[in-house]
């Protein structure tokens, strides 16, 4: 067997096991589950490792026939962009396993349906065929309802259901362009690699393109269809937030790159300046709303917005020519950037929220003083928000920024003032909840800090954003040359 | 011989009807004539195998016509029979001194079924749909509190004999347009027949009685009703077996009157609406349901619109599509009606808050019904989501990108009434723990049938082989 279908086997192996262990014996299902994630995790960094960046395009190709008369197959490959995003959702899966370690409730289940939705993801990042695509493209949004539901907090229920239904509104609009797009091409195959290469009517692409934008947009958090995306992440528990925004989201700007930018180069180009603007109109829009809020995992979560704003308003950039190489580096290195600090985030904010039973920010007072280890954390985690340099997300949204002063010097303000705002509401939530005066209520979690094996998890996604941060090459050498190969369709 | 050979399906069929007369007749206690059943359907499901190879027109030449299409349909016929003798081992909601009527009621509309798709003349079609009717007509009616039996026998009844009328009126038409009521030669005649108006309108009251079975817009008002009230056993087979008899007869009709190069938009754009119109009407009447049954029944509807996606494109792609579907969908649908038939055994009516806990009290069967309702929605990997690929993909071939994006719209508002019922069964509270005590039958049969739908999801190759070669043989 190969890498690829290796990586895809360790969530499959696992859920097939998970089902197989009874439901009593919880050890041994955590360890199965972190096993799995762990060697997908090894795989991943050697795939990362073997990807030949100089030679781009796509590799480690894997093809079985599947229903040969309508020109499906099993078709795994990768470029350097799905190989960061494979490693980003291993790095996700494995800390989210041992964030969730402390789980009591239903615990087979809930790793069951969590190695399903991961089976999705990497399924999604992996296929080059269109119809494997949106399968795992399901098989990954699905598991969120019963997630949310059984293991959610507050109005999970609300939460679980709004979500379910916006993506899948997302993949109605998605059902008949896949097909169209299939029907058109005259190839009677479903390899996007082959659906590439084929230039296909302009009016056909600028009618089909938008569908595609916004039954992926959906996922990716595209302002205005983003309001299942903060109630959500609130309402989930720590390792689904995790999973939901750190890597989920990803699947939706994926999509857009994959499907919309790739297979209708001229829909894209056409639509880019609408597009565009509605992301920096998300970008800002996320960052104010999230200064008002009141939940810590509000605030998160309209962040992610914001921060998703940008990845789609970079994907916009790229194809209008102008400074396309920056804007599609920047915005791949955001989704990766993103996924790290999100999980970082809602990994931290779990942990404080299962031991105080608050998220409320005004309930706090000078926990860093209380939690001082978790707070810390939580401030790595801001502070990448908040485009500092030294951390992963300086060099995306650098990149991001450049392109759009060089495309829209408009919109390089308007990424400015996000990330003003962005500097403003974690600044808020630092002086609130974790500076100034002690809240004696609190006194009691002094000794509930991050201690031992729970820091580990937390430990390797602050390493992850720091190491890149200083050495954004490490990422940017594996996304360049497939940049490129993408931009000569707009050259 | 080879004629007897060619009706075996059907003579099985028969034999095992008049087996089970005799033994009711002579008083068998209902176990043995349980087992007569399971094995008048196992005899069935093997016959209708068996006889995949042959083809031919037995007896009477282009009255009959035994092909892969019509032998693969049986097959299918046959398991629906098998599947719901399995789960009838002890079938409460019937009345008590009619439980041995029940198999064989179903048994004889098995028959009838088996012959409509078979049938390449008018009054045979005809004789072979009241057939498949009647007997479904008595067994509605069995149900053991006569009040809900009566209501929904008679609605049910008087509904099919409209219908039915209908369909009669307009096989009438065909033969004083064609001056013949064999189907061959009426065919033969589309050059001239194809150009009138006339024609396309005669062929949709034909359709009616089909449409009727299908439950699709305009003749789906008994749908909700029926399925709510009627014997949970007898429901199974309405939902299933009849619906793949209706869709079967659906496209061995459309494969004769629009054969490549015949212009037949008019029919095709009646049959888009009523399309749009089912799935529609049937989603949105579905979300307010409280009644697991009767939300069954709205669902039906619904995909009742689907399948007429797949024949109204009227190309092979699509009649494939559909045939494909019928199969995936009979065992989704079968799924669901095994659930209702073990937890309702004590209830005349099936609420959606009488699952609550289920997850608990039978851990298996919640599973059966999580798959059967996944494949209803549509998801992977369960037959549901490529059934409905092969359908929209039909469609999109013939430039419908907006009717599949009402489609697509319809599947996701169709989510929403689905993961109530998800819902309800693995998350709310509970209000009794005691479990719920299955047969190893009917484990076994969920099992099986759950292997199935997920089975055709995940490796659908040969199944699509199959429908392929099936609308082939219907097409040549």
């Amino acid at each position: 067997m190969q890498l690829l279908s290796e990586i895809l086997l360790c969530p499959v192996g696992a859920l097939v096991l998970v089902l197989l262990i009874p439901a009593r014996a919880v050890q041994a299902i955590r360890w199965v589950c972190a096993l799995s994630a762990l060697v997908a995790g090894v795989l991943s960094v050697q795939l990362w490792r073997t990807y030949d960046a100089g030679a781009g395009g796509f590799q480690f190709v894997e093809i079985i026939p599947w229903v040969e008369e309508v020109g499906i197959s099993y078709h795994l490959a990768v470029d350097g962009f799905s190989t960061i995003l494979v490693m980003l959702t291993s790095i996700v899966f494995f800390t989210g396993v041992l964030t969730m370690w402390d789980l009591e409730i239903r615990v087979k289940e809930f790793f069951a349906f969590m190695l399903l939705l991961v089976t999705g993801v990497y399924g999604v990042f992996l296929s080059q065929d269109l119809f494997f695509f949106f399968l795992f493209y399901e098989v990954a949004v699905v598991p969120m309802y019963p997630l949310i539901l059984i293991w959610g907090s507050g109005n999970r229920e609300y939460a679980a259901m709004k979500l379910v239904l916006f993506l899948l509104a997302g993949s109605a609009l998605l059902f008949p362009a896949l097909l169209a797009i299939y029907h058109a091409s005259g190839l009677g195959t479903f390899n996007m690699i082959l659906l590439a290469q084929k230039a296909f009517d302009p009016d056909f692409q600028i009618f089909v393109y938008p569908f595609v934008f916004f039954g992926f947009g959906v996922l990716a958090g595209l302002f205005p269809f983003h309001g299942w995306s903060p109630t959500g992440h609130v309402a989930a528990p720590s390792a689904v937030s995790m999973l939901h925004a750190g890597v989920l989201m990803k699947l939706g700007a994926y999509g857009i790159l994959a499907v919309g930018i790739r297979l209708l180069p001229v829909g894209a180009v056409y639509w880019a300046p609408t597009f565009a603007t509605l992301a920096a109109i998300g970008v800002v829009y996320g960052a104010f709303v999230a200064i008002r809020q009141t939940d810590f995992k509000f605030v998160i979560g309209f962040s992610s917005v914001s921060h998703m704003g940008i990845v789609v308003l970079g994907l916009n950039l790229a194809v209008l020519g102008k400074a396309g190489q920056d804007a599609l580096n920047g915005a791949v290195f955001q989704m990766f950037a993103h996924g790290i600090m999100t999980a970082l985030f809602f990994s931290t904010v779990g942990f404080i929220y299962d031991r105080a039973h608050s998220k409320t920010i005004a309930d706090f007072g000078g926990l860093g003083s209380q939690m001082p280890r978790a707070v810390s954390v939580f401030i790595v985690a801001g502070l990448c928000g908040a485009g500092v340099p030294g951390l992963a997300s300086f060099w995306a949204e650098l990149l991001v920024f450049l392109a759009a002063l060089k495309t829209y010097p408009a919109l390089g303000v308007v990424i400015i003032v996000g990330l003003v705002l962005t500097a403003i509401y974690v600044i808020r939530v630092f002086s609130q909840a974790f500076f100034g005066p002690v809240n004696d209520k609190w006194d009691d979690l002094r000794g509930l800090d991050l201690k031992g094996w729970q820091i580990l998890p937390r430990a390797i996604l602050v390493a992850v954003l720091v190491y890149f941060g200083f050495f954004p090459s490490a990422l940017l050498d594996v996304i360049d040359g497939t940049t490129s190969t993408v931009l000569t369709s707009f050259r | 011989m080879s004629d007897i050979a060619l009706f075996l399906p059907e003579t099985v069929c028969l034999l095992g009807a008049l087996v089970l007369f005799c033994a009711q007749v002579f008083g068998a206690r209902y176990g043995v004539v349980w087992g007569l059943a399971l094995l008048s359907g196992v005899a069935a499901v093997v016959a209708s195998v068996w006889t995949w190879p042959l083809a031919g027109e037995p007896f009477f030449p282009g009255v009959y016509r035994v092909d892969f299409f019509s032998q693969f349909v049986k097959a299918i016929m046959a398991a629906g029979f098998l599947f719901i003798a399995a789960i009838s081992g002890r079938p409460q909601t019937v009345r008590s001194d009619a439980w041995a009527e029940m198999p064989m009621f179903l048994l004889l509309a098995t028959t009838g079924m088996m012959m409509l798709t078979s049938a390449m003349e008018l009054v045979t079609l005809y004789i072979s749909m009241e057939l498949a009717a009647y007997p479904i007509y008595i067994a509605v009616a069995l149900h053991r509190s006569r009040s809900i039996g009566g209501e929904s026998s008679t609605k049910y009844m008087l509904q099919g004999m409209v219908a039915s009328a209908i369909t009669l009126y307009g096989l009438s038409f065909l033969f004083g347009l064609s001056g013949s009521t064999y189907l061959g030669t009426i065919s033969s005649q589309l050059g001239t027949l194809a150009t009138q108006p006339l024609f396309w309108l005669v062929v949709l009251f034909v359709l009616a009685g089909f449409l009727f079975k299908l439950a699709a817009f305009p003749f789906h008002f008994w749908a909700p009703d029926t399925y709510q009230t009627a014997p949970h056993e007898v429901v199974t087979f309405v939902a299933t077996a009849s619906k793949v008899a209706a869709i079967a007869v659906l496209c061995r009709v459309v494969a004769l009157v629009a054969p490549a190069g015949v212009d037949a938009a008019m029919a095709s754009r009646v049959l888009m609406w009523m399309s749009v119109a089912a799935m529609t009407l049937g989603n949105l009447a579905a979300l307010r349901q409280g009644d697991l049954k009767r939300l069954l029944g709205y669902s039906a509807v619904a995909h009742a619109g689907y399948v007429l996606i797949g024949i109204q494109t009227m190309t092979g792609a699509g009649l494939t599509a559909a045939l494909f579907y019928a199969l995936g969908y009979a065992a989704m649908s079968a799924l669901c009606f095994l659930v209702v038939v073990e937890i309702g055994r004590d209830e005349d009516l099936v609420s959606i808050e009488s699952l609550a806990g289920l997850h608990q009290r039978a851990p298996l069967l919640a599973a059966t019904l999580l798959i059967g309702l996944f494949g209803l929605i549509g998801l992977p990997p369960t037959v549901g989501f490529i059934g409905k690929w092969f359908l929209f993909s039909a469609a999109i071939e013939q430039g419908q990108f907006v009717f599949v994006l009402v489609a697509a719209i319809n599947s996701a508002v169709a989510l929403y009434y689905y993961l109530l019922v998800i819902r309800q069964a693995y998350f709310a509270e509970e209000t009794s723990d005691e479990p719920i005590h299955t047969g190893v039958v009917t484990l076994a049969v969920a099992g099986g049938t759950t292997g199935f739908v997920i089975a055709m999801g995940v490796v659908p190759g040969w199944f699509w082989a199959r429908s392929v070669e099936a609308v082939a043989a219907l097409m040549g």
